[in-house]
């Protein structure tokens, strides 16, 4: 057995002996300015022939060229006429850098054992030399937020810039605590031969236990130096003054009701929806409370069969349209995260337009996490975390990412798909 | 002490007289009776067309001796006066588990059990089991017998619902007797299904799994039959074949598998009976195309619950439609002259049986034409109608004696004869006594005694003056009477007791009013009673059928209840993506016609076409899915064995499937359904168009080739299945290419022996069986079955083109092949396309190095490359998976827009019709938004063989309809529970999506 597990360990060994991520870009020592491009400023508003410098890591100009008073001077200058510039993408809800090869147990770090477990934290596990990181931001994604799953609590994520040495360097917060709520439904029968989904019998107990720890952990809160300790309540404090979000993940109706009413009888100060399939039903609410909803991807099927069609792709500007501030994610399989630009594209496809949509994934994502006052868009004083496309980055037909900058750090756009890629290409071209 | 003396004694008579076989030997003194009736007066329906007033029946010795009118009754029989009450045969239910053990549930375990843990020489799989005679296991159960005999029934066809193939059913009647006395057939019929019930063996896991193996049990069969036997003993198929000239019966759980059932039958001569599941007006003209006979249940769903707006929308459509339609099911069979008989089988509680009847009733079904469902119709179907189902000389002395129609509401039944016995379900009164009496109590004159309700159990009142007062009653069999009833209604004072004796039609005797005073009463008979039915309960007594809704085609969200057809259209002044060397068309009309594309060209016209206005919008040939697993019914993976290449995905297309318009949504026009990737050789896919509203075998496409789905890596070997799956060969990569190797060496062998034999002068000896596996296998070597074959990296891509070298055939696709970059030269040398993902990976050890450059690097290298999905969401926008393409790549957008069009089309063998728009080719066409490749663009008509079968405006105004008609069936649900009837919580069904890695939890 344990000549297995040397064999196993091997195996790993001499595959990060071949992976070689590349290196993360150097701090910005020279200002840099993109001229002639077109820039999104994720905000909904668009300069033509713009001007975008950056010193230091932050934005410095964001004007248009007729009417910016530029000297060049002192500047690299990047010419991206013709090209089109975007806030560096958000990607909410990911479980990036803890999940390599999802089949391959040792691999996994996502999903703790345990119901309730708020402490645990995503950020000291973050992975920054994972494969999957140059891929994911090869397409506009700069930021991610790191999220442990399985269980009800399921702990505390992170925020993490996509280019990093490790994860202190990649850090920019740890922004909340999230909770699965308890399905309403839930599915019978074996998976060849499901049973109809039947009301969740379990629900009104797991809410009951749910109930005493988040009422537990409001009284602790309110004690300055508690004895006994209790790190699971300790972790949880930030949702009582403010500083953390609660993202409570569920879909129907009914349970998001029933989940933001929860949070508001427990003292939780900043409530966030996460998914969201069917929040279309309940607008009124989610406005009238003044909640945020992170939609996830929407490039799944219809919740059920009477559904329209397009309801998935539609939903963003159902929400929005409602006045509900949205964000978009696209959650699960770690190869998804790299589509997240095509998300805001789908959506801006059915109801929004591409200014709009591209703020679900840029400012509204920000605002939600809490880092609009650093990234979600392209505005003086904020980070130079920005990507070049040479045209449209919500489309896959034309997103074509040719330069990005994290605090105004270049990064690499080199990844494995792309080292294969040549190498193979060069196999055939000399034949 | 003495009157228990004779109780007991009473009883035991009794016991004695039920204990008359042959050779039973018996205590005391011989009492054989003759059992000699002669019910007279009786309107006696000899058979479900035939009604005989004041008519005699005479019985005996369990036997009918005579039926008819005006008949003598010879001295010797005990006559029974009926006084007008009717007289049916005795009900027949084909469908039962009467007096049967139960069936155990098989236990969960975990890990494999590859082999029958049953002891003896019998079939190799555990849920064949034909060597079951019911009868063998037939212990009288007297309450099953009490509860069946008061609905009426006296005979039913009994087995045990176990396994696929079933065993014998026994043919018995409902008599308490002796088991000996009670059957009439012991091996009566055989019973199939395609649940594997009780059996604890993986094989089989799926639908299309248990349709192979009874396929196959037949051929081996046949082969035992003619000389295996002398190569292996085998009880399971020595009873298989004794049971073949019994009445075959099939039972299936919905109605695509009534087809499924009628198909398999058909392949080997036999017409199934088959027991619907009573959702059979859902696709009745199939069901009529069957020729099948029906058994039908009445157990019609319990409207819902549906007080909570929110969870309504949790109920499916078809569930809630269901509800509503289930009830005119015998009706719409019926009509359509198909052959049915109803069973109580599946009601929770039997006591709804009649209601349930008298529902169908007033959903259409005649009263005769029910009558014959549970009478003619099973005594016909189960070979007995010398004995059943009617009441003529010689058969059966079974029938029943009702107060009423049969099937009218007022209706009681009162005995149940079954061979000769009496069984009393309510008591025969003596005299009918409805009717209105001139009442006299004492003094008290003027007063009216109504006696309404059932001849058996009829309802009092009195009526004085204005007051009608109700009464309390008893009458004994014995004619007596007790009344009770206040004088007026205000009183509180205590109620008049009366108490007498019925003689004639007079009612009189003696009593005690509430004053306590002694009274003499008399009630005479003055006129029959009005059945003064409320106004109300006579406009329930139809239901108004009109109003139903409408049966869809599917029976979906989005159905249609008209079925589309093909139009004349030109489309105009498009972008038209030709697919051929003409490149991308500007400006250009397109017109289809009779279901095929005629012309490509500018300014088209002809007569009658109805025009479309393409401007500003793109017209591109339909997409086609090479890999898909949508319209699948009940398991995409037969998973117990490595090699299944008897299994055929085109048994179990699912016609009904949501996804099926979601991908017309999207575009799609045509897929390839494959088997899953859990083992090396897997079953046979079916490729077919997507033509919503058609039935499975419609949507097949007419002579396309065959092909078979293969699978490498770690599927097949369990790698990600856990640790209790390490026992089925393959684990490795290296046993993988064994199993290939193993199994092309058996076909050869097999075809060979095959050939030998059918070539041989005299075919002396026994003929070699016939095997589906490998038959599936000499297509391949033979080039008439083409290979998908799932794989992901070099070496196994390397390896399965080495073997097939070797074998003698070739691969004609890999798909998924995210490896494909690696070995692209390998295949263009090879002549293999690839089908691929545009971009996953990571999620398992084997995808690690897969890029989404892969396709492109195939392409460059000429390999005929197509992107597929695996997934019935990605299926639904395989233009813009094409699309990345062009991003990882450079591959140029009109060979891009190929590969989920024309290049799939190549790779089905389908280009010379489909994926490029080209005049003469299938009209499969779609008119897309935008640029088709953009994430923007939305399909906004899909045509199919010319017909339209998705159009965005149809489809919003769909939406609305489907909306109004939820909100129809919710306002009757709630009436309906308003109106006292059961109601039951929602359910939501989900919609089961299928991937090719699909074996229990674990996908991709």
């Amino acid at each position: 057995m344990r000549a297995l597990f040397t064999f196993i360990y091997c195996i790993f060994i001499s595959i990060h002996l071949i992976a070689q991520p590349p290196t993360p870009g150097k701090p910005q020592v020279k200002a840099v300015a993109l001229v002639g491009g077109t820039a999104h400023l994720g905000n909904g508003q668009v300069i033509e022939n713009a001007i975008i410098a950056f010193e230091n890591g932050k934005l410095t100009i964001v004007a248009s060229a007729a009417t910016a008073n530029f000297d060049r001077s002192g500047y690299d200058i990047i010419d991206v006429s013709g090209k089109h510039i975007y806030p560096g993408l958000i990607a909410p809800n990911t479980r990036l850098g803890l999940d390599e090869v999802s089949a391959v147990r040792a691999t996994r770090d996502f999903s703790e054992v345990g119901g309730i477990n708020p402490n645990v934290r995503s950020l000291i596990a973050y992975n920054t030399d994972s494969e999957l990181i140059p891929t994911t931001r090869a397409n506009g994604v700069l930021i991610a937020q790191v999220v442990p799953q399985g269980g009800l609590v399921t702990g505390t994520s992170a925020l993490v810039k996509l280019d990093a040495w490790n994860w202190e360097d990649a850090a920019v917060k740890e922004d909340g605590i999230h909770l699965n709520w308890p399905a309403m439904f839930v599915a019978g029968g074996i998976w060849y031969d499901p049973e109809p989904i039947k009301k969740n019998e379990g629900h009104p107990k797991i809410l009951d236990e749910l109930s005493r720890t988040f009422a537990d952990a409001l009284a602790y809160s309110q004690v300055k130096n508690p004895s006994p300790a209790n790190l699971k309540l300790e972790s949880m404090r930030g949702l009582f003054d403010g500083s953390k979000n609660l993202y409570i993940h569920a879909n129907y109706g009914k349970e998001i009701i029933e989940g933001v009413q929860f949070a508001k009888i427990h003292g939780v100060k900043k409530v966030v929806i996460m998914g969201g399939e069917d929040a279309w039903m309940v607008v009124d609410f989610l406005k009238e409370n003044n909640v945020a909803v992170i939609v996830s991807e929407l490039h799944r099927l219809p919740t059920r069969p009477e559904d329209d069609v397009d309801l998935p792709f539609k939903l963003p500007a159902m929400l929005s349209k409602a006045g509900i501030l949205v964000g978009l994610s696209y959650p699960g399989e770690t190869k998804n995260y790299t589509n997240l630009a095509f998300m805001a594209g789908t959506a801006a496809g059915y109801g929004l337009s591409k200014e709009e949509a591209l703020t679900l994934v840029t400012a509204n994502n920000a605002k939600i996490l809490g880092i609009d006052n650093q990234a979600g868009t392209l505005e003086k004083g904020k980070d130079a975390t920005l990507v070049v496309s040479s045209g449209d980055l919500l489309d896959m037909r034309t997103n074509d990412v040719t330069y990005a900058f994290i605090q105004g750090r270049q990064i690499v756009l080199d990844n494995k798909h792309k080292r294969l890629f040549k190498r193979f290409d060069e196999k055939y071209s000399t034949k | 002490m003495n009157k228990k003396f004779l109780l007991l004694g009473g009883l035991l008579l009794l016991k004695v007289h039920l204990f008359a076989q042959v050779t039973f030997p018996r205590n005391g003194v011989y009492d054989q009776r003759s059992r000699m009736y002669a019910f007279t007066n009786a309107t006696l329906h000899t058979d479900y067309q035939t009604t005989l007033e004041k008519a005699t029946l005479l019985i005996k010795d369990g036997l009918i001796e005579a039926a008819g009118a005006n008949l003598q009754v010879p001295n010797g029989y005990v006559k029974v006066d009926l006084q007008g009450n009717h007289i049916y045969p005795g009900l027949i239910d084909l469908h039962t588990f009467y007096s049967m053990p139960e069936v155990p549930k098989p236990a969960p375990k975990n890990g494999p059990q590859m082999e029958s843990a049953k002891k003896g020489p019998y079939s190799w799989n555990q849920s064949i089991r034909p060597e079951t005679n019911a009868s063998e296991q037939y212990k009288l159960n007297a309450k099953e017998a009490e509860e069946m005999r008061s609905l009426g029934f006296g005979t039913v066809l009994s087995h045990i619902p176990d396994g696929i193939a079933r065993g014998s059913a026994t043919l018995i009647t409902l008599h308490e007797g002796l088991e000996n006395e009670a059957t009439l057939k012991q091996k009566a019929a055989a019973w199939y299904s395609f649940n594997k019930g009780s059996s604890t063996q993986d094989y089989p896991t799926s639908l299309m799994g248990a349709i192979a193996l009874l396929r196959q049990t037949y051929l081996d069969a046949d082969w035992y039959k003619k000389g295996g036997s002398a190569k292996e003993q085998n009880l399971s198929l020595e009873a298989f074949n004794q049971l073949q000239n019994l009445p075959q019966f099939f039972e299936v759980s919905d109605k695509l598998n009534v087809l499924r059932a009628d198909k398999l039958g058909d392949e080997f001569g036999i017409q199934y009976i088959i027991k619907g599941a009573g959702d059979e007006y859902q696709r009745i003209a199939e069901i009529k195309a069957t020729n099948a006979s029906l058994v039908i249940p009445v157990n019609f769903p319990n409207a819902l619950t549906v007080d909570d707006p929110q969870d309504v929308v949790m109920i499916p459509i078809a569930d809630m439609k269901h509800w509503e339609l289930a009830p005119a099911n015998p009706a719409a069979l019926a009509k359509a002259g198909i052959t049915f008989s109803l069973t109580s089988s599946g009601l929770k509680d039997k006591k709804d049986f009649w209601n349930n009847v008298r529902k169908a009733i007033q959903y259409g079904l005649p009263d005769n034409e029910a009558l014959k469902a549970l009478t003619y119709t099973p005594a016909h179907l189960i070979k007995a109608d010398n004995q059943l189902g009617s009441l003529k000389k010689g058969m059966l002395a079974n029938f029943i004696i009702t107060s009423d129609n049969l099937f009218s509401e007022q209706n009681t039944i009162y005995e149940n004869w079954v061979q000769g016995y009496k069984y009393v379900v309510n008591q025969l009164p003596v005299t009918d006594i409805r009717g209105v009496y001139d009442l006299r109590v004492g003094g008290q004159t003027g007063m009216k005694l109504l006696v309404s309700g059932k001849a058996g159990n009829p309802e009092f009142a009195v009526q004085a003056g204005k007051d009608t007062l109700k009464v309390k009653a008893t009458r004994s069999a014995s004619n007596l009477l007790t009344l009770a009833y206040s004088p007026d209604k205000k009183s509180k004072k205590g109620e008049n007791r009366l108490s007498g004796w019925i003689e004639d039609k007079t009612l009189k005797g003696e009593g005690i009013t509430a004053e306590g005073t002694p009274v003499k009463w008399v009630a005479t008979y003055s006129e029959a009673f009005k059945q003064a039915i409320p106004a109300k309960k006579d406009s329930a007594a139809k239901a108004d059928v009109a109003s139903l809704g409408k049966v869809t085609y599917p029976f979906n969200a989005f159905g249609v209840d008209t079925k589309l057809s093909a139009e004349n259209i030109i489309i105009k002044n498009a972008m038209v993506w030709t697919n051929e060397k003409e490149g991308k068309l500007d400006n250009t009309d397109v017109l289809i016609q009779n279901g095929k594309i005629a012309k490509v060209g500018k300014n088209l016209s002809l007569a009658g076409a109805r025009t479309i206005d393409g401007t500003g919008k793109h017209l591109t040939a339909g997409i086609i899915d090479e890999h898909s697993h949508i319209g699948i019914s009940n398991g995409v993976n037969e998973m117990a064995q490595a090699v299944t290449a008897e299994v055929r995905i085109g048994d179990v297309v699912n016609s009904e499937d949501i996804n099926i318009y979601r991908q017309l949504a999207g575009g799609v026009v045509a897929s390839q359904l494959l088997h899953g990737s859990a083992n090396p050789i897997g079953g046979q896919s079916a490729l077919i168009k997507l033509k919503w509203g058609a039935s499975p075998e419609e949507m097949k496409i007419p002579n396309a080739d065959g092909y078979i789905k293969f699978a490498l890596g770690e599927n097949v070997k369990q790698a990600n299945w856990g640790e209790a799956y390490g026992i089925r060969f393959p684990q490795t990569r290296m046993g993988v290419e064994q199993v290939f190797m193993d199994a092309f060496t058996r076909a050869k062998e097999y075809e060979q022996a095959m050939k030998a034999y059918n070539s041989s002068k005299n075919k002396i000896g026994t003929p070699p069986r016939r095997d589906l596996e490998l038959e599936a296998l000499v297509e391949i070597l033979n080039n008439k079955r083409f290979i998908t074959c799932h794989s992901y990296v070099q070496s196994e891509i390397n390896m399965l083109l080495h073997v097939a070298d070797s074998m003698g055939f070739k691969v004609n696709t890999f798909t998924h092949i995210l490896e494909g970059y690696k070995v692209a030269d390998k295949m263009k040398a090879h002549g293999v396309g690839g089908s691929t993902f545009s971009d996953w990976w990571a999620y398992k050890m084997e995808v690690q190095d897969a890029i989404p450059y892969n396709a492109a690097l195939m392409h460059k290298v000429g390999v005929t490359t197509a992107i597929n999905s695996d997934d019935a969401e990605m299926g639904r926008r395989l233009n813009q998976e094409a699309g990345k393409t062009v991003k990882y790549g450079g591959v140029s957008e009109e060979e891009a827009l190929k590969m989920v069009t024309l290049n799939p089309a190549k790779l089905l063998h389908l280009d010379n019709r489909m994926g490029s728009i080209k005049p003469g080719k299938d009209a499969d066409i779609v008119l897309w938004s935008d640029h088709p490749l953009s994430i923007y663009a939305r399909a906004e008509k899909t045509f199919v063989d010319g017909i339209l079968y998705y159009d965005l405006e149809r489809d919003i105004k769909l939406r609305e309809e489907l909306k109004a008609e939820r909100n129809r069936i919710v306002r009757k649900m709630m009436d309906a529970k308003n109106g006292g009837a059961a109601a039951e919580s929602p359910a939501l069904k989900k919609t089961q999506i299928w991937h090719c890695e699909d074996i229990g939890g674990i996908e991709e």
